[in-house]
């Protein structure tokens, strides 16, 4: 990977190899079917929770009532996020090009692919990435490490962008 | 605070009431291990127009004291920030100011 850069046109750009371009994919698509799936197989899912979490704590009454006014919306905006980032994902690898709205889309649809990693992989804020990669739990530990090195980039740019553009 | 179009208090309703009700909500962000410190610092700034530095110090009170407030206001309104901040995955609610 090399990581994401403003440029004077005030696009980002990074470079994802073939195998980072790969495992972004089967997120992606991991996410999706999580986000499809029947209310009532997912629910008490941690993920889920994660993902559309509660807008008011203690009070069930108000919680509910957020739920219903803002639940479709939100997920309405993570599936127009996912289909950004799957149309601009490089097949195979390659030269990953974003405008503003498009990288919107990649910074809020990395994040919730970190936020459901970091949820299965009960990530504290002691963790710490794999010495070496011996079992599936490293394997995850290192793709959750790579996304947060990609989305760190990510916010890096756009920020030296907006400084910019003011 | 009673301005010239407060209400005329009836006697049926009590101080306490009153202060309740005028008590604003507030939206809070809450500290959690994987948001990313300068990807919140990056959002309160897109959300809510704030400055770097103010989003700065924002973001350093919730991950140093687990949260901090960043806007308040009727309640419509801070269910529609809390919203805006879960479409960007940041661990947020409202409630009334306590």
């Amino acid at each position: 990977m090399k990581s994401f850069r403003a440029t004077r046109s005030g696009d980002v750009v990074a470079r994802l190899d073939p195998a980072e371009a790969g495992i972004v994919g089967l997120l992606l698509d991991q996410l999706e079917q999580l986000l499809a799936a029947d209310a009532d197989d997912v629910a008490g899912d941690p993920v889920m929770a994660r993902l559309l979490p509660d807008g008011h704590r203690g009070d069930p009454e108000l919680a509910a009532d957020y739920r219903e006014l803002t639940e479709t919306s939100l997920r309405s905006g993570k599936a127009d996020d996912l289909a950004i980032v799957r149309a601009t994902l490089p097949d195979g690898g390659g030269e990953l090009r974003l405008d503003r709205d498009q990288a919107g889309a990649w910074l809020r649809s990395s994040n919730d692919l970190r936020l459901a990693l970091g949820t299965r992989l009960d990530i504290t804020e002691d963790t710490e990435p794999p010495d070496e990669i011996v079992d599936e739990q490293d394997q995850q530990l290192a793709v959750y490490y790579w996304l947060t090195a990609l989305q760190g980039s990510l916010v890096d740019a756009l920020a030296a962008g907006r400084g910019g553009r003011s | 605070m009673a301005g010239p179009l407060a209400p005329t208090r009836t006697p049926e309703t009590t101080v306490e009431e009153h202060s309740d009700l005028d008590r604003p909500w507030v939206t809070i962000v809450w500290n959690d291990p994987v948001n990313l410190m300068n990807y919140v610092t990056f959002v309160l700034q897109e959300l809510f127009g704030y400055d770097e530095p103010t989003a700065t110090t924002l973001m350093l009170q919730v991950h140093h004291e687990g949260k901090a407030i960043v806007s308040s206001g009727p309640r419509e309104r801070m269910e529609h920030d809390t919203s805006r901040l879960h479409a960007y995955g940041l661990w947020a609610s409202y409630q009334r100011d306590s």
